[in-house]
């Protein structure tokens, strides 16, 4: 008898089902994939099985009762944990405080804080979740972070972790030290739901995968039965579209960006340091590096909206110091955000006057103040062609539209423009696999046409499959710069990204 | 269907207010028969009562127009009523200590002068939150204090009319009286103002740049400033706006109704500006609906007050009722409206 059988899922929401009779089964001690692009309905029946959302309907049986969560209460009680993918932990309170938060321990209302930090060192001791239990949060990295998230569910002695995307935001070294504890957890009899994307960590560590697309049950395989183009071929329809290293056509000699000992301090805090580097015309540049090393505060400095305490900032050959960013962007800056609902679009506005945030106050769009609605139809419904972007028109308010469209949408705008440096912070997050190669190609045939890409992504695997030259920033120190190629060493990248200054190889 | 959806739950709203009407009527006991004839013969029953409405739909047309323009840009302006003030104070200036001149000279003088004080008034907060994000709900709400006294000040000193006991300025000259639109009654040349600024602030609001970044800022501050779009400069432009159209009306009450300057010309028009935006969802068509709606509502409980003796104070109940109603009314009726199969 199985642990977990979630048995005819249905569950929907206004205008999508996000679950269409979705059947999952977890024996004891198993770790077990849910594989699927985004939208694919995972996060859903987790978050049904979680007690977050209600299902409409289809049955739950967890250890041979039938259970109903109303809430995440109720699945804690019965030994179901969660970690989401953004950490639900207070960054001013300790390890110990954050891990017993909420609950009623024996000698309620006085905390016995010995017993407590006693308690979770015999857990840590025990899966190797190793994190010193009376510091506080904030000063913890986020491998560390994941290490409490996944302490505070065993604290509440929980059976079933579900994981939702638990490596996204892990170095390459911080992941094989994960898989490492997962394998612990396994061998202590706790089974484990992945919730991931990415089929290379699927392969290495689960041992049955079941592939969601479009909200419906598409398989469930033993891992060790099957192999990576089947994964993909199930998850997407097709193989995995490979971006091997580009055959360089033009060495450009001119520089289309180049920072020159940058430094900001945000809230008195260093948060940039020194920064210099070139980008090269018909380049893309890669900045790699854990989220929330500076890699924000980069973007802004170069865009203007963070004014720099010292250096220089050079665009197309122009000192743009004391530019703003309206100046910046006329002098050929685009500027793709990495948080499209909040910073890129507004979402309370429909797909035609998206569409002209970026140049609203130029010619064509308008002329002496005044906007020319006719140019700004035409425009829209050229651009939704040429991008292929999917509305059901262009006065549909932008809040509906998938992300994948969202951020053509945006990518439409920053590049029609013709600008001559494209600033792109995480093009991809949160993106299914088609919109990403889509954006990925459009950096690709940017760059082909002797643009100057600044690429900022956490994603190692996309800096590595499109830039050609990657620096990685730490702590807001450039710690090395490496030229991408097939003797690249994703170790010493690895390295750097935890801190660890490498060679700078200056080309 | 959009519109249908729109059109019964106002039909809702409008039953339950005569229902709760007639309850607190027959509570009171007054004779409701008697309360609502009077109350659509005050609104209907003349030429008067309909003139008396466009009268006092005047200043919450302009105070309501200011008050969306900055509710558009997220700037919670809640001081029309010190604006409207300033805006008086303003032509009531132009009119002591400017010499006589021609009126359209006058008049125009007098309605720009209106409009900046009124606009400094509100740019003041503006510029104190955008500069240094201090809540503009409580500087604007001290402001309509600080102005309603300073009128209290100037009509006992420096405006006084010294042929006088009582707190008045002198009465304006005629150069600076709007013309009567519609004799006898007192519909004056502000109602034409009133439509004109709905107009141009449409206009404004949607066609030009300008109202697109105000726009802009007022849905997603944060989208503004990736976009290069200064937050500070639009908040600044749209109180400045917004205080201006608050001062027109205090310009139009002077001109067009009482020719004086005196304490209390404004029965918090300033506040019920803010209601009127809100229910006109911040457009300048539902302004001036919105604007008439209340001011017929108005009309009615006074002539209801006059002809069956029934207190004014049900209105101000009522109105209070409609504003929660109207405010939550996506919410509140999206069950009955299921029901009705109307989407």
């Amino acid at each position: 008898m199985p642990d977990l059988i979630m048995k005819d899922i249905y569950k929907g929401f206004p205008g999508v089902v996000a679950n269409d009779n979705v059947n999952l089964t977890i024996e004891k001690g198993e770790i077990h994939a849910l594989l699927g692009e985004n939208g694919a309905g995972k996060t859903t029946l987790m978050n049904i099985l979680y007690g977050i959302y209600i299902k409409d309907s289809g049955i739950i049986t967890w250890k041979g009762k039938e259970v109903s969560f109303k809430s995440p209460r109720d699945a804690i009680e019965s030994g179901i944990g969660m970690v989401h993918q953004h950490f639900m932990l207070v960054p001013t309170l300790s390890v110990a405080q954050n891990i017993t938060l909420g609950l009623k321990n024996k000698g309620y209302p006085f905390y016995n804080k010995k017993k407590v930090i006693k308690d979770i060192s015999e857990l840590s001791k025990k899966y190797g979740l190793h994190v010193d239990p009376n510091e506080l949060i904030s000063r913890l990295s986020v491998g560390a972070r994941q290490r409490v998230e996944i302490l505070k569910s065993l604290y509440r002695n929980a059976e079933l972790l579900i994981l939702d995307e638990p490596t996204a935001v892990l170095t390459p070294q911080e992941t094989d030290n994960f898989f490492t504890i997962l394998k612990k957890l396994k061998n202590e009899g706790h089974s484990v739901i992945i919730i991931t994307h990415r089929i290379p960590e699927v392969m290495k560590i689960t041992d049955k995968v079941t592939i969601l697309k479009d909200g419906k049950n598409v398989a469930t395989v033993n891992t060790s039965e099957t192999n990576e183009n089947e994964l993909s071929n199930y998850m997407i329809g097709r193989s995995l579209k490979t971006f091997s290293t580009r055959e360089k056509t033009n060495e450009s000699k001119e520089y289309g960006l180049v920072l020159e000992n940058v430094s900001f301090k945000s809230r008195n805090l260093k948060a940039l340091v020194d920064i210099s580097f070139q980008v090269k015309k018909g380049e893309i540049f890669g900045i790699a590096g854990v989220d929330g090393n500076g890699q924000k505060e980069l973007a802004e400095v170069i865009t203007g909206i963070c004014k720099l305490d010292s250096g220089t900032i050079i665009l197309a050959g122009k000192n743009i110091n004391k530019s703003n960013f309206k100046t910046r962007k006329k002098a050929g800056l685009a500027y793709i955000t990495d948080d499209r609902q909040y910073e890129g679009l507004v979402l309370d506005m429909d797909v035609s006057e998206n569409m002209i945030l970026k140049d609203y106050d130029q010619e064509p769009f308008s002329k002496n103040c005044i906007i020319n609605y006719k140019v700004v139809r035409e425009k829209t419904e050229q651009r939704i062609k040429d991008y292929n972007i999917k509305t059901p028109g262009i006065n549909t308010p932008i809040r509906l539209l998938s992300g994948g469209n969202q951020q053509k949408a945006i990518i439409a705008r920053e590049l029609a423009a013709g600008p001559s440096v494209v600033l792109a912070c995480q093009p991809t997050r949160g993106l299914d696999i088609g919109a990403t190669e889509f954006v990925r190609q459009t950096l690709i045939d940017k760059c082909n046409e002797n643009l100057s890409i600044l690429l900022i992504s956490a994603d190692l695997e996309e800096i590595v499959s499109i830039c050609d030259r990657i620096a990685v920033i730490f702590e807001g120190r450039i710690v090395g710069i490496v030229t991408n190629g097939t003797d690249l060493n994703l170790n010493e990248i690895g390295l750097m990204m935890a801190g660890h200054i490498g060679e700078t190889v200056n080309s | 269907m959009k519109y249908t959806k729109e059109l019964v739950s106002t039909l809702i709203i409008i039953i339950i207010t005569f229902l709760l009407a007639a309850v607190l009527i027959i509570v009171a006991k007054y004779d409701p028969g008697m309360a609502l004839r009077s109350f659509f013969y005050g609104i209907f029953g003349s030429l008067h009562g309909f003139a008396e409405i466009m009268v006092r739909a005047t200043p919450l047309i302009l105070a309501g127009l200011g008050v969306s323009v900055a509710f558009s840009t997220g700037f919670f302006n809640i001081g029309a009523e010190g604006q409207l003030y300033m805006g008086a104070i303003a032509i009531t200036c132009v009119g002591v200590f400017l010499p006589p001149m021609p009126a359209v000279l006058h008049i125009t003088i007098a309605i720009t002068a209106g409009f900046l004080l009124g606009g400094i008034w509100a740019v003041i907060p503006g510029f104190l939150k955008a500069k240094y994000g201090v809540s503009e709900i409580i500087t604007t709400i001290m402001f309509n204090y600080i102005a309603i006294n300073i009128v209290g000040i100037l009509v006992r000193t420096v405006l006084k009319n010294t042929e006088s006991a009582l707190p008045y300025s002198s009465v304006m000259p005629k150069s600076l009286s709007f013309p009567l639109l519609l004799y006898p009654t007192r519909l004056h040349g502000g109602f034409i103002l009133a439509i004109v600024s709905a107009v141009l602030i449409y206009i404004i609001m949607k066609k030009t740049t300008i109202g697109y970044e105000l726009r802009v800022v007022g849905f997603n501050k944060r989208a503004g400033t990736c976009s290069g779009i200064s937050v500070y400069k639009n908040i600044v432009l749209a109180s400045l706006i917004s205080g201006g159209l608050a001062g027109l009306a205090g310009v139009s009450e002077i001109a067009g109704v009482h020719h004086r300057l005196l304490e209390g010309i404004s029965p918090g028009y300033g506040y019920i500006a803010i209601i009127v935006a809100l229910m006109g969802r911040n457009h300048p068509l539902g302004v001036i609906i919105s604007a008439i709606g209340l001011s017929a509502l108005q009309v009615g409980a006074n002539s209801m007050q006059r002809q069956a003796g029934i207190p004014t104070s049900i209105t101000s109940v009522l109105m209070g009722v409609i504003v929660l109603l109207a405010l939550s009314k996506n919410i509140m009726f999206s069950g009955i409206l299921k029901k009705m199969r109307i989407k």
